[in-house]
């Protein structure tokens, strides 16, 4: 068997090693130079409070932010994305990629002094996987393509034969059940992150409580209240505590965004979203706050394709080709989000977004055509085409939804109910199929294409149009292995620009006000995933 | 707003003990109606609101649901209140007309506080009408569920029924409307018992009237001063209620609105320059609020014989 | 007296199990459950999970386990979405940032409505009284959520005085501006019915005749007026206190203070069917216990009275 050796970037290391005593009473950046202020203390603001605090459990954007500072993973990410090492320190794979094999450094440990071992992954793996648990993000293993992975979830086989073995204390290997070329970008995941084999059986659902929680990442929990605020301080047992600047984060919950933006304009928190409808006028009155940078994240509609009228493919086409993409971005979003006609954002790693039809022509070709689309599948005034829009309650979500609905009215005489629900409510309609056009969002869970693809896969949970293509499943499943599989994608793109069972609308950006006097926020990283440890506060 | 119970209790109380002489008390109150300055300002400002929600329509130049592109985007500068663009109100932030988003909130919010209060007054009224002519087991039967029902707070219902069944404007008419006819049933039972030994009833009774046509030809027609005052009372009550949901974002759908939708989401926006988003719906809301209130007033003073 | 308490402690009992069996119901009948979510999860894992939180059995056992966990251990179950805490460990954490800022929205709305009612109707029809009428019925058409905003806005943005919100522990900076927003309506509320009342009881024979023996008019005011007047305004405060429990949820949202208000919300959006039982149930008896209260109070002041 012949095996690869990758060495990984070591960014963090060399900051570690540039840290030098400071003179003077003000603390300066080891690398960078910066004055630091005194006060090394992030507050920023999550619309919600997430559900769980659980690595096995978080199904959330903003508890996946909290787990990366709380826990490390086998590997963690550079501010641009790449990979770079966490606890594990390298790895090793065989040459058909079924097997991987990650070496464990020997200086990371739990909060707690314990050592943080193989069997931490291998039990954490395992309970993520376990029905017993009934996490939410349990079907992320199985994409991982875990051996038995699948069987386990659905309770057929018994956790102990997932692939996930700890072969000593500081040796994990992963058996795959088909060759998976970006396996290591998926372990960056909080899913997969190791959790206190220990503390968890000792305290069961209550261990993640301050008090009760022990971590191995660069913070430990020291507050936790709920839809008020919870904070982090700084873990001294973190292997690389002494790159480690900030000294406290705090998540405060504010569900209004304008009130979270009072809040920013007080100085009581240093980062908010952008309130909806004000990017442009913010980027006038606080080009040093505004920031901007493109995501791993589509927005669409699902059309319903069980039932009339969106069996018809001329129904689905026409509507697509007229939804105001260049009007929603420009007015309602303003934040330099990118128009979507392939599923796939262009800012997925090694993916280059294909031509596709639609997305050449002009808006007015695009009407045109749509016209006649309409008239053709036998719409018209006198026979107008009547439909739901269907959407969680959100004021973004809203607008888009008014917008959409106005310029079919106006360009197809379309008559269109809009329907929002609470979110519940929506996933519950949704899921019976009980829609006709219904508001979706996705952000890849990893950086490459199938993360997104994967939804029209007629077997994917996802796949709420119930959009049904031999060809796509065959294409999908042979770019699983293939070590190009760009040729695939761009067939995909081009079915589903054709077969429309979904409307992309925009690509997302991540947009944000945080204070100038912050640094270190990794604007590149297309996943968003930032960590607390490479941030700074500089003397303001 | 909160109806001030005791006040309404207080007239009932004065109706109860005189003697009804029917035509001549309500010409005797109608004219001390229209002295009430107050009253009659507020009756005019009232019914000038309503023709807008009526009239208003024919003046816009943008119906409630209508995009202007051009404006939109741009709210704080474009979607000023001016009579060029026809946006006589100005812009919501989609760049929808808020003239004619203000009549349709207008619309619905009249209609929920009319509706729930006729909800109120209905059930209220016949319930308490019954408790009080059957009298006996029954009416405490029917009384003491009264009580057990007014310990509950209907807010937290309401807001359940909302988020279980989604928003509809009839689930939010009817979940309103059933909150409020508790302490309606109430006053009209206790003007029940003291009608009751009326020798008019006592007649309508010696002739074999059934009960239920005595309650509904004797006693509702007699008990109906004081539950237009309550209800008139009750009114703003319910647009406040309705404002209330709609903050929480469980009122009407869109692109319908209602005038707690414009509110708040106006209040919310006021840092971004937009003032117009607030200050014409909450006009509006603040101006029949209190017509209604000093209307309600002017009611009670000119129905209570104890001031004539 | 005693009897009067004990038949309206009978009356409790009825009140809250009525009041926990159509929350339930309501609750079990909605689209979506706890462990709806946006990919559906293997049925083997929702029935495993489902068992375990007793949604398997049918309704009225699940009731009935309900209300005896209650009863017996004062248990009011795990919540559902936080599976961390349980639904005692929420309403610890929460119920008392509800109860300080409520009770000190309370004590304002109280104070200074009594305070605002009395001097109007002292100085009827001077620039006092058109300055108090003025305040209550601005005051009471305000509706909280538009309070909140404009408050933040001059207090927060404009003059940086106050925290825009958050609660830390409720220290004073953080009471503020919550207790203004929830107490503004009520507080005009009391001051209008103080001063009505106070003007008819000013306007009394027995006042005039004190008035007529030469009695100081402070003595008059303090000895024989203020008691009288307060009682419509009692009536008033068990409906307000329903309200500024209900306003709980408006200021939670706003100033993100983390009160028992905000978790009933979104237990209802997430369908965690014990915290909003344990709230509701929380919310319920509260207001049964404080309208008892008020008519107690009531019997005990107006002589009237005889229960």
């Amino acid at each position: 068997m012949k095996t690869i050796t990758r060495s990984l970037a070591a960014g963090i290391v060399g900051v570690a090693l540039a840290s030098t005593p400071a003179l003077a009473t003000h603390k300066t950046h080891p690398v960078t130079g910066e004055v630091l202020s005194d006060n090394q203390t992030y507050t920023y603001v999550s619309i919600d409070e997430s559900s769980s605090l659980d690595p096995g459990l978080i199904e959330d954007v903003s508890g996946a932010a909290v787990a990366r500072d709380l826990f490390e993973g086998l590997l963690t990410q550079n501010a641009d994305g790449t990979l770079a090492p966490g606890v594990a320190t390298r790895y090793t794979t065989n040459a058909d990629k079924t097997v991987y094999t990650f070496h464990l450094r020997r200086n990371a440990r739990w909060s707690n002094g314990d050592p943080v071992t193989a069997h931490d992954f291998e039990f954490a793996w395992k309970r993520a996987v376990s029905p017993e648990l009934a996490s939410p993000y349990s079907w992320y293993m199985e994409i991982m393509s875990i051996k038995n992975g699948a069987a386990v979830i659905n309770g057929e086989k018994d956790k102990d034969e997932l692939g996930a073995k700890a072969l000593d204390d500081y040796t994990f290997q992963v058996t795959l059940e088909a060759s998976l070329p970006y396996f290591p970008s998926m372990v960056v995941h909080t899913t997969t992150m190791p959790v206190p084999t220990k503390i968890v059986n000792a305290f069961g659902d209550e261990w993640t409580k301050p008090g009760n929680m022990v971590s191995n990442g660069a913070y430990v929990l020291s507050e936790h209240v709920l839809n008020e605020r919870q904070s982090r301080v700084r873990n001294d047992l973190y292997w690389n505590n002494d790159a480690t600047i900030l000294d406290k984060v705090t998540t405060v919950i504010i569900q209004d965004e304008n009130a979270a933006f009072n809040r920013y304009i007080a100085g009581e928190v240093d980062q908010t979203a952008p309130p909806s409808g004000q990017f442009n006028a913010l980027k006038k009155s606080m080009p040093n706050d505004v920031h901007t940078n493109p995501r791993l994240c589509t927005y669409y509609y699902n059309f319903n394709m069980d039932a009339a009228p969106f069996d018809d493919k001329r129904v689905r086409q026409a509507l697509s080709y007229t939804i105001p993409r260049d009007i929603i971005i420009d007015n309602i979003l303003q934040g330099g989000q990118i128009p979507a006609y392939t599923f796939t954002p262009g800012a997925t790693a090694n993916f280059t977004v294909p031509e596709v039809a639609f997305g050449m022509m002009t808006q007015a070709e695009r009407d045109a055509a749509a016209v006649k689309l309409l008239a053709e599948a036998g719409y018209s005034k006198s026979n107008p085409l009547k439909a739901t829009i269907l959407y969680n309650t959100s004021e973004g979500h809203k607008n888009i939804a008014i917008a959409t609905s106005q310029m079919w009215k106006q360009k197809l005489g379309v008559e269109i109910t809009l329907e929002n629900q609470e979110w519940k409510t929506f996933l519950a309609t949704k899921g019976a199929g009980d829609f006709e056009i219904a508001r979706a969002g996705w952000c890849g869970d990893y950086n490459e294409a199938s993360t997104f693809l994967d939804l029209v896969n007629s077997e994917s949970g996802y796949n709420d149009s119930n959009y049904n293509n031999p060809v796509v499943d065959k294409l999908l499943a042979e770019a699983k292995t293939m070590s190009d599989p760009n040729g695939n994608y761009t067939q995909i793109e081009k079915i589903i620009a054709d077969d429309m069972p979904i409307a992309p609308i925009y690509h997302y950006t991540g947009n944000m006000l945080l204070k100038p006097y912050v640094k270190g926020y990794p604007f590149n990283n297309v996943e968003g995933n930032w960590y607390s440890r490479n941030m700074y506060i500089t003397a303001h | 707003m909160l109806v001030d119970n005791k006040k309404v209790q207080e007239l009932a109380d004065n109706m109860a003990a005189e003697e009804l002489t029917g035509r001549s008390l309500l010409q005797d109150a109608r004219h001390r109606f229209f002295k009430n300055k107050m009253a009659v300002v507020s009756l005019m400002i009232l019914v000038s609101i309503i023709i807008f929600a009526f009239v208003g329509p024919y003046f816009a130049k943008w119906s409630y649901e209508e995009i202007d592109w051009a404006t939109m985007g741009n709210v704080a500068e474009m979607g000023r209140p001016s009579i060029e663009s026809g946006h006589f109100f100005g812009t919501d932030d989609l760049g929808r007309d808020l003239y004619s988003r203000v009549i349709q909130g207008t619309q619905i919010s009249l209609t929920v506080g009319f509706v729930g209060s006729l909800i109120a007054v209905f059930v209220g009224t016949l319930y308490g009408a019954t408790a009080g002519y059957l009298g006996g087991t029954v009416d405490n039967i029917m009384m003491r569920t009264v009580d057990i029902l007014m310990a509950i707070p209907y807010m937290f219902f309401l807001i359940l029924l909302l988020v279980m069944f989604g928003r509809s404007i009839s689930l939010i008419f009817v979940g309103i409307g059933l909150i409020s006819w508790l302490d309606m049933s109430r006053i009209v039972r206790g003007q029940t018992l003291s009608l009751k030994n009326k020798e008019f009833i006592e007649a309508a009774v010696a002739s074999g009237v059934a009960p239920f046509n005595i309650i509904r030809r004797h006693i509702v027609p007699n008990v109906m001063g004081i539950v237009v005052v309550y209800a008139t009372l009750l009114v703003p009550g319910m647009i406040m209620t309705e404002s209330f949901i709609s903050f929480l974002g469980l009122g009407v759908q869109e692109p319908q609105t209602s005038w707690g939708a414009l509110i708040s989401s106006g209040a919310g926006r006021l840092q971004y320059g937009t003032y117009w988003q607030l200050f014409f719906p909450l006009f509006f809301f603040i101006a029949t609020l209190l017509s209604f209130f000093f209307i309600g007033d002017g009611l009670r003073d000119a129905l209570d014989p104890k001031d004539r | 007296m005693l009897n009067f308490i004990i038949r309206r402690l009978g009356l409790a009992i009825p009140s809250l199990l009525i009041l926990i069996i159509i929350s339930f119901v309501l609750m079990h009948s909605a689209p979506g459950g706890p462990f709806t979510s946006e990919k559906p999860l293997p049925p083997i894992v929702l029935a495993n999970i489902e068992a375990k939180y007793g949604l398997d059995k049918p309704l009225p056992i699940q009731i009935a386990n309900y209300v005896w966990g209650i009863v017996t251990d004062f248990d009011f179950g795990p919540s559902f979405r936080y599976k961390d805490r349980t639904v005692n460990d929420i309403i610890e954490v929460g119920f008392p940032v509800t109860i300080k800022y409520g009770f000190w929205s309370f004590l304002f709305a109280v104070t200074v409505g009594v305070f605002l009612g009395v001097v109007a109707a002292l100085r009827h029809n001077t620039w006092a009284d058109y300055t108090a009428v003025g305040i209550a019925i601005g005051g009471s058409v305000l509706p909280n959520f538009v309070m909140a905003p404009l408050l933040v806005l001059l207090f927060t943005v404009k003059l940086g005085w106050l925290p825009g919100g958050g609660w830390e522990g409720g220290q004073i900076q953080f009471l503020i501006l919550p207790v203004i927003a929830l107490s503004t309506s009520y507080l005009a509320g009391i001051a209008r019915i103080t001063r009505s009342s106070m003007l008819e009881v000013l306007h009394s024979n027995f006042i005039r005749t004190a008035k007529a023996k030469g009695l100081p008019s402070s003595y008059i005011i303090w000895r024989h007026a203020l008691k009288p007047a307060m009682l419509p305004m009692l009536s008033y405060l068990g409906p307000a206190f329903v309200g500024m429990v209900t306003g709980s949820m408006i200021i939670d949202q706003y100033f993100s203070t983390g009160g028992i208000g905000l978790h009933f919300v979104n237990g209802a959006l997430n369908r965690d069917y014990s915290t909003i039982m344990g709230i509701t149930i929380l919310v319920g008896t509260l207001t049964i216990v404080f309208n008892m209260l008020v008519d107690i109070m009531y019997a005990w002041i107006d002589p009237k009275i005889r229960y």
